[in-house]
């Protein structure tokens, strides 16, 4: 029978001064790239629920995620969308490195792209009433130039600049450095690695929702480690931020109805082909993921570029589908409960025993 | 005076609504005796939509994770009424359906529902353009390097 250590009666007994409560916008305004990520690697869009996740788990975006999942898990499937595509994607941030200046515009958005990593050593009061004064208010020039010097110019043309503007594959297929769509007229249904495991030799729709739902830390390693069949990188060509409509058929008209809608960050990187290769056209890789979490997505296109390149066989197509799971990692990492001291036991039984038979008592070396 | 939304926009407007927009109506509308008895053809329930996206490269499609709705139906007089909201809000969804099945049978409450409606687009339209200036205020145009 196992007798429980008497618990402390709440986090406060723990702690006796407990700090004030952490409200749920807080997290979702103040907090929000942990919430993001939570979302992302639970592979559920719920921002409340992940905010009252991440505060339960104390900040760990990983454990957070860990309890949506496990709620996930008790809810029924209503419905599956209609596809969307993202060339709706209604952007709050979009730039591209394959163009100076793309058709739409480069929007920066909320970055810290051009600023210093300084930590902000403004006292507490003094920082308190800068954020509350002016959370995003431009500077008089109308952007937001926080502490730093650049030295790009804020377009005077807002004609230039898009909420939807196409994206840059389209542009480069036009121009013919991207191959041209390939025929599919089966248009087969994606798989699901919610209802079947995923195995090397899985569509690429396999892939690509186990790494939407990858954990962050994983995808950037395996895509930093694993990439080394190029000789230079990737080149992220377009990186947007922004809102996704969710639609499904009406119940009754049939029609395509809008029942909400979700942030998603998305990357197409291209990777420029040796000239000697047959091959004329840019490799292309995507990376899409709920929220704003631009390193997963940058990592998401660089491993789709690479799996496009391995055999199903390969080391890298196993890696993606079998190890980047945030679950199943640090499940098999922090498998400390009791009574796993059954299994410890049973090793020392075993090493104790090794020991007697190699010194057996009364035996003298 | 607001004109009436097609079917599939007064549900997308209904999901969109706040809490605080679609429960109090329905509540009046019920206490006033506006509403005949409705019948709760399906209680709310939270679970998940699937969401498809097809990807710009191969343009396959695939699942990129769930998101969390409510769904209600419920039928006023004979007329159905659906609704489907973002997130956990079980009472939320009861009333956008009842709201939903009242317009539909286009009875006197009808025209409140549809200036409902029309507050909530125009809502979003505000809140989408404010978004939309702080975001074009940080656009960026790059000169040649010489």
């Amino acid at each position: 029978m196992i007798t429980p250590a008497p618990a402390p009666a709440s986090a406060a007994a723990v702690h006796p001064e407990e700090p004030a409560w952490l409200e749920l916008d807080q997290l979702t305004e103040r907090l929000n790239l942990a919430v993001d990520r939570a979302m992302g690697e639970a592979g559920l869009w719920a921002p409340m629920l992940a905010a009252r996740a991440v505060r339960q788990a104390e900040g760990d975006p990983t454990e957070a995620a860990h309890l949506l999942r496990a709620h996930r898990a008790a809810l029924p499937r209503l419905a599956v969308s209609v596809p969307v595509a993202t060339s709706e994607l209604r952007v709050v941030r979009r730039i591209s490195s394959a163009f100076r200046n793309p058709p739409g515009g480069q929007i920066l958005g909320r970055t810290v792209d051009y600023a210093g990593r300084l930590l902000d050593l403004l006292p507490e009061d003094e920082g308190r009433a800068h954020v509350t004064d002016e959370p995003l208010a431009p500077a008089d020039d109308g952007h937001l130039h926080h502490d730093h010097d650049h030295d790009h110019e804020h377009s005077a043309d807002p004609v230039a600049v898009e909420r939807v503007p196409g994206n840059v594959l389209a542009i480069l297929r036009e121009m013919g450095l991207v191959a041209p769509l390939p025929e599919r007229p089966d248009d087969p249904e994606p798989y699901d690695i919610t209802r079947r495991p995923a195995r090397p030799g899985a569509p690429r729709s396999a892939w690509l929702q186990t790494m939407a739902r990858g954990d962050t830390g994983s995808l950037v390693h395996l895509w930093w480690y694993g990439c080394d069949w190029r000789p230079d990188h990737e080149i992220p060509g377009e990186l947007r931020h922004g809102a996704l409509p969710v639609r499904i058929a009406h119940p009754h008209t049939g029609k395509p109805v809008t029942v909400a809608e979700v942030r998603v960050s998305e990357v197409e990187s291209f990777y420029n082909v040796p000239r000697a290769a047959a091959q004329r056209h840019l490799g292309v890789g995507y990376g899409i993921c709920f929220g704003h979490n631009e390193r997963k997505s940058i990592a998401m296109a660089g491993l789709d570029l690479a799996l496009a390149h391995y055999d199903a066989d390969s080391e890298l197509h196993h890696d993606v589908l079998l190890t980047l799971d945030g679950l199943d990692s640090t499940g098999y990492a922090q498998h400390l409960k009791l009574p796993h001291h059954v299994e410890y036991r049973s090793v020392l039984d075993r090493a104790e025993a090794a020991g007697q038979d190699a010194n057996p008592p009364g035996e003298t070396a | 005076m607001s004109s009436t939304p097609t079917r599939e926009r007064r549900c997308e407007l209904l999901a969109a609504a706040a809490h605080e927009e679609i429960v109090p109506l329905a509540e009046r509308l019920l206490a006033d005796g506006a509403l005949p008895e409705p019948t709760v053809l399906k209680s709310p329930e939270t679970g998940m939509v699937v969401l498809q996206v097809r990807e710009p490269v191969e343009e396959t499609r695939f699942y990129l994770g769930e998101v969390l709705v409510t769904e209600c139906s419920v039928e006023v007089a004979g007329v159905p009424g659906w609704c489907m909201r973002p997130g956990d809000d079980r009472v939320a969804a009861l009333s956008g359906a009842l709201l939903d099945a009242l317009a539909a049978a286009g009875g006197p409450a009808t025209a409140e529902i549809d200036a409902l409606c029309a507050a909530v687009a125009e809502r979003h339209a505000s809140q989408d353009a404010a978004e939309w200036a702080d975001v074009t205020a940080t656009t960026v145009v790059f000169e040649e390097l010489t």
